[in-house]
C-alpha cells in the first residue's frame, strides 16, 4: 500500500506540476472560506443555543427539579408515616402492659382465693376426719363394752354347764 | 535522471494497473482541487460549504424536531437529544469546572457537533455520486478553511474566556514563572490553534485518503474495516477537538496552576 | 516543477511520515500495555481506563498526523514547486 500511495503520489504530483499553471489549486489554500465558515460556524452557535441547548437544558433542570421536589415530598410523607407508626406502636405496647399488669393481678387475686379455699376444705375435712375418729373411738369403746360384757356373760354360760353343779350346789 | 524515475513510476503505475485490470480506474483520488466559486474577486470553496450546509442544516433539523414539543418524561427523538446535550455537558463539566461550564456548553456543543456531523456525513454519505465540475464533495472538516476556521474560534474564545474571568491579569501567566519564558507562552497561544487545526484535518484527510486509496485498489470488501475504523477515529476527533476546545478555555479561566493537558 | 525538487519532495514525504510514525507507535503501544495490565488489576474500572487510552492514543496518533500533514504539503502543495 506503500507503494502505491507513493506512486499515486508521484503521479499526483506530476499532473500538479502540470496543471500548477492553469490553476493555484492546493490542498492548503487559505481564501474567502476561512471566514466564511467561521461566521456561518458563529451562526451555527446562536442558532442551536436558541433552538437546542436553551430549551433543553431548561427541559432537563426543570425535571431534575421536579424530581428533587417529588423526592423531598416523598421524604417528608414517609417520616410522618413513621412517626404515626411509631406512636401507635407506643400506645399499643403501653396497653399490652395494662392488660398484663391486669391479668397479673387477676393470677393473684385467684390464687389467694383459691388457697383461701383449699385452707378452708383442709380445715373443714380435719375436723371432720377428727370427729370421725372420735365416733370410731366411741363405738369402738361401746363394742368392746358390749363384747366384754357378753364375753362375762358366755364365760358365765359355760362355767354354769360345766360346774352347774358345783355352782348350785 | 529525476525524470526517468518519474516516468518509470509513472509506467510502473500503468502496468501494476493493466495486471489488476484497472486501465480505467474505478474511483480516482483527486487531492486539492476544489469547485471554485467567485464572489466579487474572492475565491470561496463551493464544495466545503455545500456540505456544510448540509451539516448545519442536519443540525439544525434535529434540534427542532427535538424541541418542538418538550415533554417532561422524554420520548423518541428529545430522548436522544437530551443524551447528546448531556454529553457533551459532561465534557464541558469535565474541562472547565462545575462553576463555569453552562456559559460555554453552546460553544464546546456546537463545536462537537458540528465536528462529529461533518465527519460522519463525510464518511457515510456516498457523495462521489454527485458530479461536480471539479473537485467532490467531502466532509467540511476535510478542508483546511474550515478546521483553522473552527481553531481560531476556539482561541478567541479562551482568550475571552480569561480576560473576561481575570481581566488584564491574565496576561501576568506569560511572566509569572519567569520572563524568560514569555516566547514560549506567545509561541503556545500560536500552537494551539496549529495543533488543533492540523490534528482535525489530518485525520479526515487521511482517513479519506486511506479510503480513497483502497477503494483504487479493490473497490469490493477489503475498504469495509478501514472506512469502520474511519468512522471510530472520526467520532473520536469530534470529542478531542471539543475536549481540547473546553480543556483551553477551563485553563484560561482558571489560570496557570492547571498542568498541561495537551502536547506541544 | 524541478524535477530535482519533485523527487527530493517525493523522498521527503515518505521519510515525514515513516519517521513521524516510529515515536507514536511505541507510545501506544506503551500506553496499550499499561491499560491492559490496568484492566487486569482492575477489572471494573475497564470502561473508564478504556476511555481514557482511546484519548490518549488520539494525541499520539495526532504526532503521526503532523507528519503525515507535512508529507501533504511536500506533495500536493509543495511551497519549492517555483
Amino acid at each position: 500500500m506503500t507503494l502505491w500511495t507513493f506512486v499515486l503520489a508521484v503521479e499526483t504530483v506530476v499532473e500538479a506540476g502540470a496543471e500548477a499553471a492553469e490553476s493555484s489549486g492546493g490542498l492548503f489554500n487559505f481564501d474567502a472560506t476561512l471566514p466564511i465558515m467561521a461566521a456561518q460556524f458563529l451562526l451555527l452557535v446562536a442558532i442551536l443555543n436558541a433552538i437546542f441547548f436553551k430549551p433543553l437544558t431548561k427541559a432537563i433542570d426543570d425535571r431534575s427539579d421536579y424530581v428533587r421536589g417529588n423526592i423531598a415530598e416523598a421524604k417528608e410523607r414517609l417520616g410522618k408515616a413513621q412517626s404515626l407508626a411509631q406512636q401507635y406502636e407506643q400506645e399499643l405496647s403501653a396497653t399490652r402492659r395494662q392488660v398484663k399488669d391486669r391479668l397479673l393481678l387477676a393470677q393473684v387475686d385467684a390464687n389467694k382465693i383459691r388457697n383461701q379455699r383449699i385452707a378452708e376444705a383442709m380445715a373443714e375435712s380435719q375436723a371432720q376426719v377428727v370427729t370421725a375418729k372420735a365416733e370410731i373411738a366411741q363405738q369402738k369403746q361401746v363394742a368392746s363394752d358390749s363384747l366384754n360384757t357378753q364375753t362375762a356373760a358366755l364365760s358365765r354360760q359355760i362355767l354354769e354347764k360345766l360346774l352347774g353343779d358345783l355352782v348350785h350346789s | 535522471m529525476v525524470n526517468q524515475l518519474l516516468l518509470c513510476s509513472q509506467s510502473c503505475f500503468q502496468t501494476l494497473g493493466q495486471t489488476l485490470n484497472f486501465e480505467t480506474p474505478l474511483a480516482a483520488l483527486e487531492v486539492g482541487k476544489h469547485f471554485y466559486w467567485h464572489l466579487g474577486g474572492l475565491e470561496v470553496h463551493g464544495q466545503v460549504l455545500i456540505v456544510s450546509w448540509i451539516v448545519i442544516g442536519v443540525l439544525v433539523a434535529a434540534s427542532a424536531i427535538a424541541t418542538q414539543n418538550v415533554q417532561r418524561i422524554p420520548a423518541g427523538f428529545q430522548n436522544f437529544m437530551e443524551y447528546a446535550l448531556e454529553y457533551i455537558q459532561g465534557i464541558a463539566k469535565d474541562q472547565i469546572g462545575e462553576k463555569e461550564y453552562r456559559n460555554w456548553v453552546p460553544l464546546v456543543g456546537s463545536l462537537f457537533l458540528f465536528v462529529f456531523v461533518s465527519n460522519w456525513l463525510g464518511a457515510l454519505v456516498p457523495w462521489k455520486l454527485i458530479k461536480l465540475p471539479e473537485g467532490e464533495l467531502a466532509a467540511p472538516t476535510s478542508d483546511i478553511n474550515t478546521t483553522v476556521a473552527l481553531a481560531l474560534i476556539v482561541s478567541v474564545a479562551y482568550f475571552t474566556a480569561g480576560l473576561s474571568r481575570r481581566g488584564l491579569g491574565y496576561f501576568s501567566k506569560y511572566v509569572q514563572a519567569s520572563p524568560a519564558l514569555l516566547p514560549l507562552w506567545v509561541l503556545e497561544d500560536f500552537t494551539k490553534p496549529l495543533s488543533l487545526s492540523f490534528r482535525l484535518f489530518g485525520n479526515i484527510l487521511a482517513d479519506e485518503l486511506v479510503v480513497g486509496v483502497l477503494v483504487l485498489l479493490v473497490p469490493l470488501i477489503v475498504p469495509l474495516p478501514v472506512m469502520i475504523l474511519g468512522l471510530f477515529t472520526s467520532a473520536i476527533q469530534a470529542l478531542i477537538f471539543s475536549t481540547l476546545a473546553a480543556a483551553y478555555i477551563g485553563e484560561a479561566m482558571e489560570g496557570h496552576g492547571e498542568e498541561e493537558h495537551e502536547d506541544h | 516543477m524541478d524535477p530535482l525538487v519533485a523527487a527530493a519532495s517525493v523522498i521527503a514525504a515518505s521519510l515525514a511520515i515513516g519517521l513521524s510514525a516510529i515515536g507514536p507507535g511505541i507510545g501506544q503501544g506503551t500506553a496499550a500495555s499499561r491499560a491492559v495490565e490496568g484492566i487486569a488489576r482492575q477489572p471494573e474500572a475497564e470502561g473508564k481506563i478504556r476511555g481514557t487510552l482511546l484519548l490518549s492514543l488520539a494525541f499520539m496518533e495526532a504526532l503521526t498526523i503532523y507528519g503525515l500533514v507535512v508529507a501533504l504539503v511536500l506533495l500536493f502543495a509543495n511551497p519549492f514547486a517555483g
